[in-house]
């Protein structure tokens, strides 16, 4: 019975031990249980929660689209479009030396160079930024390991060459790298949206919270250029540049009453599609950024400062001392020695010994205070990177032969902008406008985001003296004056012919047989619509700007107008019948005429 | 009755259990639906912008003059232009 009893004891002993091992076990088991998910849950909880999320959520970072830039009809000039870039990720390939051969074939790309990436230690490289479709359906059909594909957007300019040095253009990253592009990049590029998609198993996307969360697309710029003025002007440079073998050209369109720029043309262009096939210095918009000096085209303000100034009328007469004029050393020549010429004369008959005379008369700080009143040697601010301040000496800096040297437009500087615009401050009344090239910004969907207006700088002459002066420039394109063949039959064209030597880069002085020819005027005279500025610089076959951009100035005011529907004046003056409105039909007898007004002309300025 | 209640309460749950598991089947399907028809809306879109670039390449100064000389067409002169006051 005793011995049943010690059995039983036992035995409960031994479940007891059992269960508190068991139990101790299971205790240290709970703990350590405990412990790891105390781990996981807290200590590197948020670490494992990000690693999971990787795997089940992907976020897309999208540079947003960049605005696209019209013209003044809402004409697409530059827009931006998706296209594929071909990258790699070298670990992931397996045979490099034959992905890199078939790359090559599809790509049309060197072997070599091509390897040498793939066999690099970076995780990414790029194969081939911004491909076409066909390269990239190509290299898609190869289906190749590690090599993937990322659509970018590329921008593209639909008009190809036209008004290039204007709008710029973007490097592969987006970014603006000159002309509006460039100056307008903040507000073009937007800020980058970032998207996150949930995946499913097999990597489908599942969920988008919408197509731009947090970022913003770019503004759209709207130009006050219009693609068929800016044509017009280009084809027509075009054609000027290449008659007389000249080095290059501008011509600017100006509204004159608003400063709304309607063409900027260079010659040599550009296509920006391809910009780095060109050379660096046909990027850039010259009408703004470079300067040169004006010749004859400057007495236009000179006449502008001799009428303001109350001391001359239009029919002051000036003894031009027959041809030759001594200033200290110096002697200032003209082509056609004259003994008086009165004021308007001077300009019609460009005579810089006439012009010398005014400028005497006027006076050296009068004219200085007029010629910064008209915008020469100041930024007048418009929309664009480098713009120059062109050269005006302070009056003070003058010397006796500076004085009378920037009478006729030599010794100052100016750029195209500025003297066009300065131009059309007389074609309105004496109101000089501020020019402008973009006339507004609109968001995505085309509400309006800030709207640039014409902006008035300041009243430089008189509305009656702006009158008499347009008479005066009038004369000039009359028969007999120097810029005969810019006059154009149905319409009263009011400008003004330019010749000016270049500056000497090997030394001092100015070079003998280089010349910037230029003309500047606008029309219709009574009702100015276009102010036009043509500029050739060193024409080869012939250097008088009456014989070189007078016709180009002709073409181009010919096919605006009628672009612009302006109706010929009823009452057309006689002289304008010199100018027809086709060219080509007889050709030679607008040469004879035209030799015939420069014979009598004194354009040309030639200092000794 | 007890008996019946408890079968109602099971069909009850049952029943609010397959509209649960349908609801969120729905909810997948329809968010693949939407992420197909984002994908597309996207694809048009950009189709859309390809084809303005195209028309606009298609509307360029330069090339309608081309074409229009290669028709014989001119500019007109001043003489052929008829003003309609």
């Amino acid at each position: 019975m005793r011995t049943r009893r010690k059995k039983k004891s036992n035995r409960l002993k031994w479940i007891r031990f059992r269960i508190i091992v068991v139990g101790a076990v299971l205790g240290v088991w709970f703990v350590l249980m405990m412990g790891r998910a105390f781990q996981l849950q807290v200590l590197e909880g948020k670490q494992l929660r990000s690693r999971a999320a990787d795997q089940y959520k992907k976020d897309f970072h999208n540079s947003s689209k960049r605005g696209t830039i019209y013209d003044r009809n809402y004409a697409e000039v530059a827009v931006s479009i998706d296209v594929a870039s071909i990258c790699a990720h070298p670990g992931q390939i397996c045979s490099k030396e034959q992905t890199a051969s078939a790359l090559a074939r599809a790509l049309n790309l060197g072997q070599k160079s091509l390897l040498k990436k793939l066999l690099s230690d970076k995780s990414f490289v790029w194969i081939k930024r911004h491909a076409d479709p066909t390269e990239v359906s190509r290299v898609r059909e190869l289906k190749l390991d590690g090599i993937d594909f990322v659509t970018e957007s590329r921008r593209f300019y639909p008009m190809k060459s036209l008004a290039a040095q204007v709008i710029g253009f973007c490097g592969t990253d987006g970014r603006g790298l000159e002309g509006l592009e460039f100056y307008y990049d903040s507000f073009l590029k937007g800020r980058e949206s970032s998207l996150t998609v949930l995946r499913d198993a097999l990597g489908r996307g599942f969920t988008a919270k919408g197509p731009y969360p947090e970022g913003k697309p770019g503004y759209n710029l709207i130009l006050t250029i219009d693609k068929n003025i800016q044509y017009i002007a280009e084809a027509a440079l075009a054609e000027g540049v290449m008659e007389f073998g000249a080095k290059s050209g501008m011509a600017l369109v100006i509204a004159p009453r608003t400063g709304a720029i309607l063409a900027v043309a260079h010659v040599p262009r550009f296509n920006p599609n391809a910009f780095g096939q060109y050379e660096p210095w046909l990027w850039r918009n010259r009408a703004i950024t470079d300067s040169f000096e004006p010749g004859s085209t400057l007495k236009i303000f000179l006449g502008a400062a001799a009428l303001e100034s109350g001391l001359c009328k239009p029919g002051s007469e000036f003894y031009c001392e027959e041809g030759v004029y001594r200033v200290g050393k110096n002697f200032v020549h003209d082509i056609r020695p004259h003994a008086a010429l009165s004021l308007q004369d001077i300009l019609k008959y460009s005579s810089n010994i006439g012009a010398a005379k005014v400028g005497e008369k006027v006076g050296s700080a009068y004219l200085y205070l007029k010629l910064k009143e008209f915008g020469l040697g100041d930024r007048l601010g418009v929309e664009c990177p480098g713009e120059t301040q062109g050269s005006l000496s302070p009056v003070g800096g003058w010397s006796e032969i500076d004085a009378v040297a920037i009478c006729f437009g030599q010794g100052v500087s100016v750029s195209a902008l500025q003297l066009a615009a300065a131009v059309s401050a007389i074609a309105n009344d004496g109101l000089l406008m501020k020019p402008f090239l973009v006339q507004g910004m609109t968001d995505v969907h085309g509400g309006v985001v800030k709207s640039f207006q014409p902006t008035a700088l300041r009243q430089v002459i008189s509305s009656e003296n702006a009158w008499r002066l347009t008479r005066m420039m009038e004369r000039a394109v009359e028969k007999g004056g120097t810029g005969v063949r810019a006059a154009l039959g149905g319409y009263r064209v009011a400008g003004k012919t330019g010749t000016a030597q270049k500056a000497d880069p090997t030394g001092g002085g100015y070079a003998e047989d280089k010349y910037i020819a230029s003309f500047v005027g606008f029309v219709p005279a009574e009702n100015p619509e276009i102010v036009v500025l043509v500029v050739i610089d060193e024409p080869k076959k012939h250097h008088f700007g009456g014989v070189v951009a007078a016709p180009v100035f002709r073409r181009i005011i010919r096919e605006t107008l009628r672009y612009l529907k302006v109706p010929p004046e009823l009452a057309t003056p006689e002289y304008t019948d010199l100018g027809r409105d086709s060219p080509g039909t007889n050709r030679r007898e607008d040469h004879r005429r035209a030799g015939e007004s420069l014979r009598v002309s004194c354009e040309a300025p030639t200092m000794g | 009755m007890v008996f019946i209640l408890w079968i109602a309460l099971m069909v009850f749950l049952m029943a609010e259990l397959l509209v649960y598991t349908w609801c969120r089947v729905q909810y997948v399907r329809t968010g693949y639906e939407v992420t197909e028809a984002t994908e597309e809306h996207e694809r048009l879109m950009e189709l859309h912008r390809k084809l303005q670039v195209e028309g606009a390449r298609l509307r360029s100064p330069e090339r309608v003059t081309r074409i229009a000389r290669q028709r014989g067409l001119v500019m007109p002169d001043s003489k052929q232009v008829v003003v309609i006051p």
